[in-house]
């Protein structure tokens, strides 16, 4: 699961209103190597929910220096969008699990795949 | 807040105490609940330990030495990145004890310290080691006759990977069932008598078997995850690994994966929900990733990758000893049940719960057994579809919910795509292809309202069985769309024919509907719940001749490339049948204008229906979303 695919996810939990963002709790993580396309980052910077993004980052312990706040004109910011690609795109959770910080309950990541399934009463 | 270090004190804790300790007990059987675990209320030798799991940071090591203390462990399984391990004891005595002694104990663990909570299950999985001796293993091996009679010649070819025989009963692969009539002579081979002996003398079993399967794999050779028809056999399922270990894989329906080590010369015995609801299966590899440690032993495979080794596999052959079953199977897992389902052939459900049922039975499980087979036959985006995603703004964030094998997921590289399937292996093969997906319904998807530019929904929402869930999966997507946004859904249309047009569907399987098919559509049984539509076995490459039917699946273990755009791998209906097993789908198809009527009139609001059309054998709408969200 990479963080682009954490920003979006939310808690499905009935009866949840404070389900955003799901806390990431990381056993494995991997690092790849992505072709790094300026103007595809800078596009999907303004989809993000930014706070949820640095929060992510710290859970995995990587901030490197991204700011809590966006930037200005950060589409010229080369090294900006760099940082950005790497912890939205390069970096995966393998195995761990996401917590619903309302009601705690867990969803496995296993093989980097987050199983979101609720049970029948949930 | 901890309580005591040692056994003698932990008898003389305070009412405090007692009270912290009870309410922590009850929060862990919550947890426990929500992994699918339930805690039985008597004593057994099997206890599930609350945070002592290597998704608490606690090491099989230091867990072992605490759990030796209650007395002798035959078992430890620490499943990878779970709060919790599951410990075996070699008599409910010794469980008994363990609980009293160390509920509540606190472990070190490197710099933290944990609570452990104990709470007793029923069984799972055993795996017992050196369960028969070098010399016994050899003797077992030689007592297999392989030399190959008529009937075998047509099974191996159907098989084409390990080999097989069969003693006591035959096991037919056409309909995964047992010839309860055909019994064949000789019986089970002296040699394992042994054996048996031992394992009815050792409480495994309570009957002796009476149908023995051996299997050989050879390197590079496995079996697709399956459950044992539970209408052909009781509870519970031996298997003896002899010549190599191997690593044999389990899967709960909810998607949790379990790996277990088999060395040579263990018995495993599956019993409860692991004998009727997990599958198992044996992926077909050269090589396994097992703990180094020879001390460990078997057990599951742990995610700590330093103690990880590959392992060659060499040529295994298993014994499977089963006892046939000869009254209807009543275990608690109707869902998976062939026996309580098939019993009465399904009807079209009006309740809910009948609903989720028969999808449950109908898809889900399904789409997990032909998974690798059915991503093989979805290689083709169709042309619409296509263009939809091109026409999508760079930038666009994009859900595909029901996506299968995810190959809407790369078409257009400008757009944020995403996808999600109820099928853990289907997702599996998007994220081993690079696509961000992952596992959940379509009735609840965990994406925030108003998050999507576009959604598709492709082939999905026709495996609803009623109309009250088929609106719900639309409105879901719409949930999705932010203001703006654009939805396209296909589903399967009951006109294959449209305009003079016959669909590729129709066109690659022969012509006319078989009429045999036909039995009365209305089914008059003596309950209560007569008037619901019996779902048809429909033949494939025909017209559907109702709305609510099964759609064979003809399942080919050698994943061959096929073109067919509907139900994949079916040669036309005379084409015999010992290719593999045949596997079920539930479809409710579309008459014209239903999916339009749906999307516009009543079941869904909020959005405008912007094309509306057939394709191929599929009835197709583009939505628009008009007004917010309610809540």
């Amino acid at each position: 699961m990479k963080l682009l695919t954490h920003n979006m996810l939310t808690s499905h939990v009935k009866g949840v209103t404070k389900g955003y963002p799901l806390i990431i709790k990381a056993t494995e993580v991997k690092v790849n190597e992505l072709e790094f396309n300026a103007q595809f980052v800078s596009r999907m910077i303004p989809k993000l929910e930014w706070n949820a993004l640095i929060q992510a980052a710290e859970w995995l312990g990587r901030s490197q220096d991204l700011p809590s706040t966006l930037i200005p004109n950060y589409e010229n910011d080369e090294e900006f969008l760099h940082k950005v690609h790497r912890i939205l795109l390069e970096v995966e959770v393998i195995e761990g699990c996401l917590q619903c910080p309302e009601s705690g309950r867990e969803f496995p990541i296993s093989k980097g795949v987050p199983n979101m399934l609720l049970i029948e009463d949930e | 807040m901890d309580s005591s270090m040692d056994g003698t004190r932990s008898l003389r804790r305070t009412k405090e105490e007692k009270k912290l300790l009870r309410r922590q007990i009850k929060a862990s059987h919550t947890l426990l609940k929500h992994e699918g675990i339930s805690t039985a209320s008597h004593p057994t030798k099997h206890l599930v330990v609350s945070n002592g799991g290597l998704g608490n940071g606690v090491s099989r090591e230091s867990l072992l030495e605490v759990l030796k203390e209650g007395g002798t462990v035959e078992s430890l399984l620490t499943p990878p990145a779970k709060p919790y391990a599951f410990v075996t004891y070699s008599s409910t005595e010794a469980g008994q004890n363990a609980y009293t002694l160390l509920n509540g104990r606190a472990l070190q663990c490197h710099d933290q310290s944990v609570t452990l909570y104990f709470s007793y299950v029923e069984k799972g999985v055993s795996l017992l080691e050196d369960f028969v001796s070098p010399e016994e293993e050899l003797q077992l091996l030689q007592a297999v006759d392989w030399t190959p009679h008529t009937d075998d010649v047509t099974v191996q070819k159907a098989l084409k990977h390990r080999r097989v025989k069969h003693y006591g009963y035959e096991f037919r692969y056409d309909n995964n069932n047992i010839d309860k009539d055909k019994l064949l002579p000789g019986g089970l081979p002296a040699e394992c008598d042994a054996l048996l002996q031992r394992c009815l003398a050792d409480g495994h079993i309570s009957v002796l078997p009476d149908q023995l399967t051996v299997n050989q794999y050879q390197s590079g050779q496995g079996i697709p995850p399956h459950v044992d028809t539970h209408s052909a056999f009781e509870d519970p399922i031996l298997s003896l690994s002899l010549g190599a270990k191997t690593v044999m894989d389990f899967k709960h329906p909810d998607g949790r994966s379990v790996a277990v080590v088999l060395p040579e010369r263990s018995l495993l015995v599956m019993k409860g929900e692991s004998r009727y609801l997990w599958t198992h299966g044996i992926t077909p590899r050269k090589f396994d990733v097992v703990p180094v440690s020879e001390v460990e032993g078997s057990g599951v495979m742990t995610s700590d990758l330093s103690n990880l080794t590959l392992s060659r596999r060499g040529t295994r052959t298993s014994l499977t000893f089963r006892k046939i079953r000869h009254i209807p199977c009543n275990c608690a897992y109707p869902s998976v049940c062939d026996s309580q389902l098939l019993s009465s052939p399904p009807t079209v459900p009006v309740a809910e719960g009948d609903a989720c049922r028969l999808e449950e039975q109908y898809v889900h499980q399904v789409y997990e057994e032909i998974s690798s087979h059915f991503s093989s036959t979805r290689h083709s985006p169709w042309p619409h579809v296509r263009d939809f995603l091109l026409s999508l703004p760079p930038g666009s964030i994009l859900a595909d919910i029901g996506c299968g094998n995810g190959k809407y997921l790369e078409i257009n590289p400008e757009v944020i795509s995403v996808g999600c399937d109820r099928s853990a292996n289907l997702v599996q093969i998007c994220v081993e292809r690079g696509y961000e997906a992952f596992v959940s319904d379509a009735l609840s998807v965990p994406l925030r309202s108003g998050s999507c530019d576009a959604c598709i929904s492709i082939a999905v929402i026709h495996h609803f069985s009623t109309q009250e869930r088929r609106q719900a999966a639309v409105r879901e997507l719409v949930r999705l769309l932010k203001v703006g946004g654009r939805a396209l859904i296909y589903v399967w249309a009951m006109e294959q024919e449209y305009n003079n047009q016959k669909s590729k569907y129709l066109k690659e399987g022969t012509a006319g509907a078989s009429v045999e098919m036909m039995s009365s559509d209305m089914k008059c049984t003596e309950e209560q719940n007569v008037t619901q539509p019996r779902i048809h076995i429909h033949t494939n490459r025909t017209a559907f001749l109702s709305q609510d039917l099964l759609v064979p699946w003809h399942l080919k273990c050698n994943a061959d490339k096929n073109k067919g755009a509907g139900s994949g791998s079916t040669n036309g209906p005379l084409e015999n049948m010992s290719q593999g097993p045949v596997f079920h789908r539930y479809y409710h198809v579309f008459q014209q204008g239903e999916l339009e009527e749906m999307c516009c009139c009543g079941g869904v609001t909020g959005v405008k229906v912007l094309r509306s059309y057939h394709d191929q054998g599929n009835w197709c709408v583009e939505l628009e979303k008009t007004h917010g969200n309610s809540s």
